[in-house]
């Protein structure tokens, strides 16, 4: 099976390769020789690779991963040629739709839209504050806002829905 | 000297003041939430009083509970940390009038600097020099504009009783005044129950430099020095240092002596540290923090003098002992704050569990922390995880060391404030010692794209420690739907992982 990689949002010329269970890594159609060793159960690696040491951990859940090395976060996407497919259908799917959860627990300061307003990708939706500091939540897309589930001074838990978009129509 | 101190605080400075206590024959006494059961404070202390709850406000900041622990333990002293009650008049007399020693100033000297028009009435009768400024506030927006009009804009809304960013604005012109002077007023009424304001001038591209005095209660003062703070962003320091790559030696002199006048005038004892604006070669004053700092050991590291046991000495009557001959400032020292954020995304918050922990060493490298394995990391407490901090003859190698020292740390299960410690390494501006109070704000966070070989090293770990982990992954398509689902936040500030899960997470498109 072969992957497409993304790091930190450029893809990266080189060729992954699963072959029955066994990583083939190569650049430029040259084979790596590679040594990976688990330091412990909690993401720290060992990795040898052309004869170069690397300390590299890797962290993260809900497949949101990246992979710490040198003091550098690197985003490291990896997609088959099947998930890759799927992602591009979905992606074009949920375009302008969808319900925007929190992702940390806060207190809403301010709403600064209302239901009915059309927000352009990036347009600020609410404020929140967390750990003292006032954090501005953003929308992921252009749409409609169809329903607001929060108010002002209220507080809301990690995964609480805030907004739900609908698409725009044509 | 005490026998034994407690200490109402926890974290990285609970254990500040336990290291120095333990060396010195000073038995402690931790008070601890129920969240912080299994924190270092509670370990590492000799006795450790729990206070039950999880919020701030049942614990640490519950001043019968704490006062009830010293008593039931026969502790003699209580020391306040940082942050918490710090700087609460109100606790540091309760702790006086229980018969205890407060590990901190006079009473007293706390409420008159912790307002900021009461400070200022008496830092103008000491001769500290000031922002151009009212120092009486003023009775309505007409008066506050009267006195914009004559200093010239931009100027600076500011609240008597405001803090951390709280109750002021700033005006750029005359008629933004009156409802600036509305929203802050009634922001400062409503956090801190004073509306009172006054007007200064604002000081653009100005840097924060501070300088650390100690008191002791026979009239002997001393000054250890400047700190630069600069780098900093919405009022949180990101990276201190000392000294100042902007202070002279005639600067620092200045600076001292203004600093020492500020606390003889309200009769200081103990640790403080006098915060000035300054612009080139003149300087003003801003605020005195009543309390140790954050970032006291950049000054401990350029003068070898342990700070806490200063505090302890002074806190048990003994005199300095010495004069500000005997402050000697040697090589360079550099701080880089730790913090559960992510720089990447618009310096988010971010909680999570602790996992692995790599911690740097080697010469004339500290690391000053609370954490441990499996710690969890919430929205309660502070975010500031800990310090890193490193000392070397000159400024160029502290930055190599303290470069280098990041590369070696890692911290799984959180996003630290670290990859922006090592952007500030990396920038020309701060290695030229070029840089001020903005500075930071508009530094670019997105991670470069990266070494060739470091980018598939990255990869190939990652798709291998997949493969590897296959089974503690076991709801892989469902997170996949999940994934693709996602919406992300801030897509301007985050630009380079596409539909990466940034700060949101949207659904409703699952089939």
């Amino acid at each position: 099976m072969k992957y497409f990689v993304n790091v930190n949002g450029r893809p990266i010329e080189v060729e992954i390769v699963d072959r029955a269970g066994r990583l083939n890594v190569s650049i430029g159609g040259e084979l790596v020789d590679f040594s990976y060793e688990e330091v412990d159960k909690e993401g720290q690696v060992a990795l040898v690779m052309d004869e170069r040491g690397y300390a590299v951990s890797v962290a993260g859940k809900d497949n949101d991963y990246h992979v710490t090395l040198a003091g550098h976060a690197y985003a490291v996407e990896i997609e088959d040629e099947r998930e890759r497919a799927a992602h591009a259908a979905e992606r074009e799917r949920s375009k302008g739709g969808g319900v925007i959860k929190s992702v940390m627990p806060g207190v809403v300061v301010e709403l600064c839209v209302a239901v009915g307003d059309v927000v352009e990708a990036g347009q600020s939706l609410l404020i929140l504050e967390a750990m003292k500091m006032q954090n501005e939540i953003k929308a992921p897309s252009e749409g409609r806002v169809k329903r607001i589930f929060c108010k002002a001074g209220e507080a809301v838990s990690a995964g609480a829905k805030l907004f739900e978009l609908e698409a725009l129509e044509e | 000297m005490f026998q034994r101190i407690l200490i109402a605080n926890r974290g990285e400075i609970a254990l500040r003041v336990i290291r120095t206590a333990r060396e010195q024959g000073i038995e402690t006494v931790a008070v601890y939430s129920e969240a912080d059961a299994c924190a270092l404070h509670t370990r590492l202390a000799d006795q450790a009083i729990a206070l039950g709850g999880h919020l701030p406000s049942e614990s640490y900041l519950d001043m019968d509970k704490i006062l009830a622990a010293a008593k039931k333990t026969g502790a003699e002293a209580i020391h306040p940390g940082y942050g918490f009650l710090a700087e609460n008049a109100t606790f540091a007399r309760r702790v006086v009038e229980a018969g205890l020693t407060w590990i901190g100033p006079p009473p007293d000297a706390i409420s008159q600097m912790g307002d900021k028009i009461v400070s200022r009435q008496i830092m103008k009768a000491a001769n500290v020099p000031m922002v151009p400024g009212m120092t009486e506030p003023a009775a309505d927006a007409k008066v506050a504009r009267a006195a914009a009009d004559e200093m010239g804009y931009p100027v600076m809304l500011k609240a008597a009783a405001g803090g951390g960013g709280k109750g002021i604005r700033i005006v750029h012109e005359p008629s933004e005044i009156e409802s600036a002077f509305r929203t802050a007023s009634g922001e400062a009424l409503a956090g801190f129950g004073d509306g009172r304001m006054y007007v200064e001038r604002y000081l653009v591209n100005t840097r924060h430099i501070e300088i650390q005095v100690m008191f002791d209660a026979h009239g002997n003062g001393v000054h250890f020095g400047e700190r630069e703070c600069s780098m900093q962003r919405r009022h949180q320091k990101l990276v201190e240092e000392c000294p100042s790559p902007a202070v002279s030696e005639a600067m620092r002199e200045a600076m001292g002596a203004a600093a020492l006048r500020a606390g003889a005038a309200v009769n200081y004892e103990g640790a403080g540290t006098v915060e000035f604006l300054a612009s080139g070669e003149e300087f003003f004053f801003l605020e005195m923090n009543t309390r140790l700092q954050v970032e006291h050991p950049v000054t401990e590291m350029v003068t070898g003098v342990d700070l806490v046991w200063e505090q302890l000495r002074v806190a048990a009557g003994e005199e300095l002992g010495y004069g500000q001959d005997a402050i000697q400032m040697t090589g360079h020292s550099i701080e880089v704050r730790l913090n559960a954020e992510d720089p990447s995304n618009n310096f988010l918050p971010s909680v999570g569990t602790v996992g692995n922990i790599r911690i740097p060493g080697g010469p004339w490298v500290r690391f000053d922390s609370g954490i441990y394995p499996n710690m969890e990391v919430g929205l309660n407490y502070d975010p500031m995880l800990g310090k890193l901090i490193v000392w070397a003859p000159d400024r160029k190698q502290a930055i190599a060391r303290m470069r280098r020292s990041l590369e070696e740390l890692n911290i799984g299960g959180v996003r630290t404030s670290a990859v922006a410690g090592l952007a500030v390494m990396n920038d020309a501006g701060f290695q030229a010692g070029e840089f001020h109070t903005q500075y930071l704000e508009n530094m670019n966070m997105t991670e470069p794209a990266g070494e060739r070989d470091k980018v598939v090293a990255a990869a190939t770990a990652m798709r291998r420690w997949k493969q590897a982990n296959r089974s503690a992954l076991a709801p892989r398509d469902a997170d996949r739907l999940g994934w693709i689902a996602r919406g992300r936040v801030g897509a301007s500030v985050y630009p380079h992982i596409a539909g990466s899960t940034a700060g949101f997470t949207r659904e409703g498109t699952r089939s």
